[in-house]
C-alpha cells in the first residue's frame, strides 16, 4: 500500500466523520481483505473517486463493510448482491446519481443528476442486448472500479479520451453489425484526419471530440429529429464553438460563418423551411472528417448537388483559369457560407455582376463582351415571360380561360432556369439556343393570351351590337302599338 | 288637299316604321342565330376527358424511348424502357416544375433544369429533386396505349 | 309581298279553319285597371322558361353526365365551344330569373284572388310549376358538379331524409344511394332534363288552354264599382306588348350573361371538407334560414323535423287556398287571406335577407 493510498483513505474516513454520521466509525473490511489479496479491482478502487468520498465495496454490491468474517460479511442476509449484471448496473449508479438527497445534500456534487436517466431514453438506452439489457451502462464508458473524474487526463471520458472510448464499439465492425449494420465504422479513422481529430490527438481538449456533437449521456440517433446532429440543429451544434468568438481566439478562423450561412439560400432552406435535403455544416466540410474544401475541390462539393453545373463548369474555360489563379471555384461568384439566392443580377458587366471583375471593360475582352451579351439575352427572355405572365394575367382577370396558355408558359420558365444553369458552360452560342427556346414559348403564349383578350373585347362589342338590335325592335314594336292603337281609336 | 298631306305623311311613316321594323327583326334574328349557329359548329378540339387520355399507337413509340404527353393540363411522360416495359409519370420535377426527359444513356428520368435524377419507378435517386414523380397506369387496348390517373 | 303571305295564309285556313282561331282572339279582351300590370308576369315566366328550354337543349350537346366528365364538360363548354360561355351563362341566370318572375306571378295571382272560382285548376297547375321550377333549380345546380353544388345537393337532400317514415326512403331515391355520388349526378340530370320537362309540358299546356279558354280573371269588386269596363283586345295589343316586354327581358338577361357570367368554381370533391359558409340557391335560401332557428327540440319532436312538417303543412295550405277561401268564390273580399299573404311575403323576404347575410 502506498503513501498516497493510506493518505487518500485517512482523507476519506475523516470525510465519512464528517458528512456521513449514519456509517459507524470502522474499517471497510471488504477492501482491507481484497487488498491484501491483491485484487486487482480492490487495488484499482483505491483511486476511485467514489472512494475518495467514502463509498465502499459494500455500496454497490450489498454485503457488510463491517463484518470482519468473509462468510458473513458476504451472506445474502448482510444484502451481499454480488456483481450487479446489465440493467442493475446503472441501477446501482442511479441510486447515488439520480438521488439529489445525497449527491446535492451528503456529496456537495455539482453533477446533473438526470445522467441515467438521459441514458435510458438515449439511443444507446434505447437499444438492446437480446431484449435483456440496455447496450451501454454506466460502466461501458466510465469504467467500474477506477473511475475518475471527467477533468482527469487518464479517464476514459476525458475529451483526450473519448474518441478512442466510443472508437472501442463504434470502429468494431463485427459489434456494430448487430445493433445498426447500416452504420459506418469508420468514424474514428476519419475523425483523426480530421482538423478535429489531429488537434484533439495533440492534446487540444477544447477541439471537438465525439460528445461535443453527439451528446453524451443523452446521444441520439442522427436521424432522430431531437439530434443535436440532426441537419435542421447541425449547423447550431457547430455554432456553439464556432460562432463563440472568445472560444475560437487562438485558432486563427473567423466566426462569422453560422450568422452567414443562416442568410444563405441553403440556411434559410435548411433551418426555416425545414428542407431537409439543404447542405448543412456538414455536406460540404464533411462531418467526422471534417475539412475545409481547397480550391479545386470546391466544384466537386458544390457540384455532389449542383452536379449540371459543376460538370458546366469543369467543361468550360473557367475550369483552367479559375485553377491557375488559384480562385477557389463556384466561390469566387457565389461566395461560401453566404451563398444568397442567384439572380440575374450576377451576371453580365453591370454594378451588381461578377463578370466584370476579371472581365475588365474592354472592347477587344471578348469576355467583356460575351458577359454584356448573355445578361442582355437573359433580360430580354425575363422581360419575355413578365409580359406574356402580365398578358395572361390580364386575360384571366377579364374572366376569360387561359389554362391552355398558362401551361405553354410553364416552358418560359424552363427555359429560365435552363438558361441560369447554361450560364456556367460560358459560352454564347449554348446559353443563347435555351434563351431562344424560351423567347419562342413567350412569343407563343403572349399571342394566346392576347387572343383571350381580343375575345373579351368580341363579346362585349357583341352584346353592344345584339342588344342594339333588341333595342331597334322594341322601339319598332312600340311605334307599332301606338300606331296601331291609335288607328283602334279612331275607328 | 290637307287630308291627302295628312296622308301621304301617314302612308310614309307607315312605309319607314316597316323597313325599320323588318330591318330590327332582322337584326334581331341575326344575333340570336348567330351565337346559336356558331355553338353548335363543332370546335377543332377534341372533348375532353382528364381521367385518362390516349397516347398514342404501341408499335409508334420506340423501344427505349420517352414522350411527353398532355394530361389535362399537365405534362406526363410515357417511357417503353429497353425492356419493353411501359411506364408513365407526371412529367413535371418535383424539384422546381421543369418538364423532365428520359435520358437513354443512363436510362433515367432526368430533369435539364437541374439534373433531377428519377430511376424508372418514379424514385428520385439524385440530384435536387425532394420528391418521388407520380406514376400513372398505363393500359393498353389493341395498339392503342392508354394512361390513366393511378386510383 | 302581300299577296304571298295572304296566299299562306289562305293556304293554312283551308285546311286547319285559322278564322275561327282568329276570331276568338280578336273577341278576347283584357281587362284595364291599376292592377294590370301584373298580367305581364305570366307571359314573361313563359318566355324564360322557353329560353330554357333552348338553352338547355343546346347545352345538351355538350354536356356530359357524369361524375369523371361533368365538370370537364362544362369547361369545355366554357372555354372551346363557340358562344358555349354565353350559352350556359345565359341558361343559369335565366333558370334564376325564371324563378323570380314566377314567384311574382304566383303573389300577384294571390294578392288578386285570382285563383277563385272557376280558376282553382289553373291555380293547381301553376303551382305545381312553381314546385317542378325549384325542382328545376335543385337538380340543375349539381349538374356542374363542382364544390358548391356537391354540398348544397348533401345538405338539401339530408333536409328531405329527415322527415319521418318517408323521408329516407325519398332521400335513397333522390341520391340513388345511401351518399351524394356520381349515381345522384345522373339521377339529378334524368330528372333535369327528362322528367322535369315531360311533367312541365302538361302542366304548362293545361295552363295556358285554361287562360285562354277562360280569359284573365277580373279583381273583386272591379266590374261592379267600375261602370263603365276598359278593356284591351288580346289580340294585337297586349300580345304585342307582351312581345316588347319580352325583348326588354331579353336584352337584360344578354347584358347579365356578358357582364356577369356564370362562375364554375373548383371541381367537387367527395372527400373534401365542406367549405365555409355554404348555401342552397336563393330560393331556398328562407326555408334554410328558418330550419336553423328553430330549437333542437320542441315538445319531443326534433326541430328539424317539425320544421319541415310545418312547411309541408304551409305548402299544402297554400297550394289548397282556392278550397278554403269561401269568401273570394263569392265575389267578396277575404282581407285574412290578404293579411296571411302579407305575412309569407315579409317572412320570406325577412329569412332571406338574413341568410344571404348570414
Amino acid at each position: 500500500m502506498s503513501m498516497n493510498t493510506r493518505r487518500i483513505r485517512a482523507a476519506s474516513i475523516f470525510a465519512l466523520i464528517l458528512f456521513h454520521p449514519l456509517v459507524s466509525f470502522s474499517q471497510d473490511q471488504c477492501r482491507t481483505c481484497h487488498e491484501s489479496i491483491e485484487d486487482p479491482r480492490a487495488l484499482a478502487f483505491a483511486a476511485d473517486i467514489h472512494a475518495s468520498n467514502g463509498i465502499s465495496c459494500a455500496d454497490c454490491h450489498g454485503g457488510d463493510r463491517t463484518k470482519e468474517d468473509m462468510e458473513e460479511g458476504m451472506s445474502a442476509g448482510a444484502g451481499f448482491r454480488g456483481v450487479p449484471v446489465g440493467d442493475a448496473i446503472s441501477d446501482v449508479c442511479a441510486s447515488c446519481h439520480s438521488d439529489a438527497s445525497k449527491m446535492v445534500h451528503v456529496y456537495k456534487s455539482t453533477l446533473p443528476l438526470d445522467q441515467v436517466e438521459a441514458l435510458k431514453a438515449s439511443v444507446h438506452g434505447q437499444q438492446s442486448v437480446s431484449g435483456r439489457s440496455r447496450i451501454a451502462q454506466c460502466t461501458s464508458c466510465h469504467g467500474a472500479h477506477g473511475i475518475l473524474p471527467r477533468s482527469n487526463r487518464k479517464s476514459p471520458v476525458h475529451p483526450a479520451n473519448v474518441p478512442t472510448t466510443c472508437a472501442r464499439c463504434h470502429s468494431n465492425a463485427g459489434y456494430m453489425t448487430a445493433y445498426d449494420p447500416s452504420m459506418p465504422v469508420d468514424q474514428y479513422q476519419k475523425y483523426r484526419s480530421s482538423v478535429h481529430g489531429k488537434l484533439n490527438q495533440r492534446g487540444d481538449s477544447k477541439v471537438a471530440e465525439c460528445a461535443s456533437c453527439h451528446g453524451s449521456h443523452d446521444i441520439l440517433a442522427a436521424k432522430d429529429v431531437r439530434s443535436k446532429v440532426y441537419p435542421i440543429n447541425l449547423p447550431a451544434t457547430c455554432g456553439s464553438c464556432h460562432a463563440d468568438a472568445v472560444y475560437m481566439r487562438g485558432y486563427g478562423i473567423g466566426t462569422d460563418q453560422l450568422k452567414e450561412y443562416s442568410k444563405s439560400v441553403h440556411g434559410v432552406a435548411l433551418l426555416q423551411k425545414h428542407d431537409i435535403g439543404a447542405p448543412a455544416c456538414n455536406d460540404c466540410h464533411g462531418n467526422h472528417g471534417a475539412v475545409p474544401p481547397g480550391v479545386e475541390s470546391i466544384s466537386k462539393v458544390c457540384g455532389s448537388c449542383h452536379a449540371l453545373n459543376a460538370d458546366l463548369f469543369s467543361k468550360s474555360p473557367h475550369k483552367k483559369a479559375f485553377d491557375t489563379r488559384g480562385l477557389p471555384e463556384c466561390e469566387t461568384c457565389h461566395g461560401n457560407h453566404e451563398v444568397v439566392r442567384t439572380t440575374d443580377q450576377l451576371l453580365g458587366v453591370g454594378k451588381e455582376a461578377v463578370c466584370a471583375w476579371c472581365h475588365k471593360d474592354d472592347t477587344k475582352s471578348r469576355g467583356h463582351i460575351v458577359a454584356a451579351t448573355m445578361r442582355q439575352l437573359a433580360d430580354s427572355l425575363a422581360d419575355a415571360e413578365d409580359s406574356a405572365q402580365r398578358l395572361l394575367n390580364d386575360a384571366e382577370q377579364k374572366g376569360m380561360e387561359v389554362g391552355e396558355a398558362r401551361f405553354a408558359a410553364r416552358s418560359i420558365r424552363q427555359a429560365r432556369l435552363e438558361s441560369r444553369t447554361k450560364v456556367h458552360s460560358f459560352q454564347e452560342s449554348q446559353f443563347r439556343d435555351v434563351v431562344e427556346k424560351g423567347l419562342s414559348a413567350a412569343k407563343d403564349v403572349s399571342a394566346q393570351a392576347e387572343e383571350a383578350i381580343g375575345e373579351y373585347h368580341f363579346r362585349r362589342w357583341g352584346l353592344l351590337i345584339a342588344s342594339f338590335a333588341i333595342t331597334l325592335l322594341a322601339v319598332s314594336l312600340y311605334l307599332l302599338i301606338r300606331r296601331i292603337e291609335s288607328r283602334q281609336r279612331a275607328k | 288637299m290637307t287630308e291627302s298631306t295628312a296622308e301621304k305623311v301617314q302612308e310614309e311613316r307607315r312605309d319607314l316604321l316597316k323597313w325599320l321594323l323588318g330591318g330590327s327583326l332582322v337584326a334581331w334574328i341575326a344575333s340570336v342565330a348567330y351565337p346559336i349557329l356558331a355553338y353548335l359548329q363543332p370546335p377543332k378540339q377534341n372533348e375532353v376527358a382528364v381521367q385518362s387520355i390516349k397516347a398514342g399507337k404501341l408499335s409508334e413509340i420506340e423501344l427505349d424511348s420517352g414522350r411527353i404527353v398532355k394530361f389535362g393540363t399537365k405534362p406526363v411522360i410515357l417511357i417503353r424502357t429497353n425492356t419493353n416495359e411501359l411506364k408513365a409519370f407526371t412529367a413535371t420535377c418535383t424539384h422546381l416544375d421543369c418538364t423532365v426527359q428520359y435520358s437513354k444513356e443512363k436510362g433515367i428520368i432526368w430533369c435539364a433544369c437541374h439534373n433531377g435524377q428519377y430511376d424508372l419507378t418514379g424514385r428520385n435517386i439524385g440530384g435536387p429533386p425532394p420528391k418521388p414523380l407520380e406514376e400513372f397506369r398505363v393500359l393498353i387496348q389493341e395498339d392503342e396505349v392508354l394512361i390513366s390517373k393511378n386510383t | 309581298m302581300k299577296t304571298i303571305w295572304e296566299k299562306l295564309y289562305k293556304w293554312i285556313d283551308e285546311r286547319v279553319d285559322l278564322a275561327d282561331l282568329v276570331e276568338f282572339m280578336g273577341k278576347k279582351y283584357v281587362p284595364i285597371h291599376r292592377h294590370s300590370i301584373w298580367y305581364y308576369f305570366g307571359g314573361v315566366t313563359l318566355f324564360l322558361f322557353l329560353i330554357q328550354v333552348v338553352s338547355g337543349i343546346l347545352l345538351l350537346m355538350y354536356y356530359k353526365g357524369s361524375e369523371d366528365l361533368a365538370f370537364e364538360s362544362i369547361q369545355f363548354i366554357m372555354s372551346k365551344v363557340q358562344f358555349g360561355w354565353l350559352i350556359r351563362s345565359i341558361h343559369s341566370w335565366a333558370a334564376n330569373l325564371f324563378i323570380l318572375a314566377a314567384v311574382i306571378h304566383m303573389f300577384s295571382v294571390y294578392f288578386t284572388k285570382a285563383y277563385r272560382k272557376p280558376r282553382e285548376i289553373t291555380w293547381l297547375t301553376g303551382m305545381f310549376m312553381l314546385f317542378l321550377g325549384m325542382g328545376f333549380g335543385f337538380s340543375g345546380y349539381l349538374l356542374p358538379w363542382n364544390e358548391l353544388a356537391f354540398f348544397a345537393t348533401k345538405v338539401g337532400t339530408d333536409i328531405a331524409g329527415a322527415v319521418p317514415i318517408v323521408g329516407k326512403p325519398i332521400m335513397v331515391l333522390l341520391r340513388g344511394g345511401e351518399d351524394v355520388t356520381g349515381a345522384t349526378l345522373s339521377r339529378m340530370f334524368g330528372f333535369h332534363v327528362a322528367i322535369f320537362p315531360g311533367i312541365f309540358a302538361v302542366l304548362l299546356g293545361i295552363h295556358l288552354v285554361l287562360v285562354q279558354r277562360q280569359g284573365m280573371s277580373e279583381p273583386i269588386g272591379h266590374s261592379e264599382s267600375g261602370g263603365d269596363l276598359k278593356t284591351m283586345p288580346f289580340f294585337p295589343n297586349f300580345l304585342l306588348r307582351d312581345l316588347l316586354l319580352w325583348l326588354i327581358v331579353l336584352n337584360v338577361l344578354a347584358i347579365l350573361a356578358v357582364l356577369f357570367p356564370w362562375e364554375l368554381g373548383v371541381k367537387a370533391d367527395p372527400f373534401a371538407s365542406a367549405p365555409a359558409g355554404i348555401k342552397p340557391e336563393w330560393y331556398f335560401l328562407f326555408m334554410f334560414q328558418s330550419l336553423k332557428y328553430i330549437p333542437a327540440e320542441v315538445l319531443y319532436i326534433e326541430g328539424e323535423i317539425l320544421g319541415i312538417l310545418l312547411f309541408g303543412l304551409a305548402f299544402a295550405l297554400w297550394t289548397m287556398v282556392p278550397f278554403w277561401d269561401r269568401k273570394s268564390n263569392f265575389g267578396q273580399e277575404n282581407k285574412v287571406v290578404t293579411y296571411v299573404g302579407l305575412f309569407v311575403v315579409a317572412f320570406v323576404i325577412a329569412l332571406t335577407i338574413l341568410g344571404w347575410t348570414a
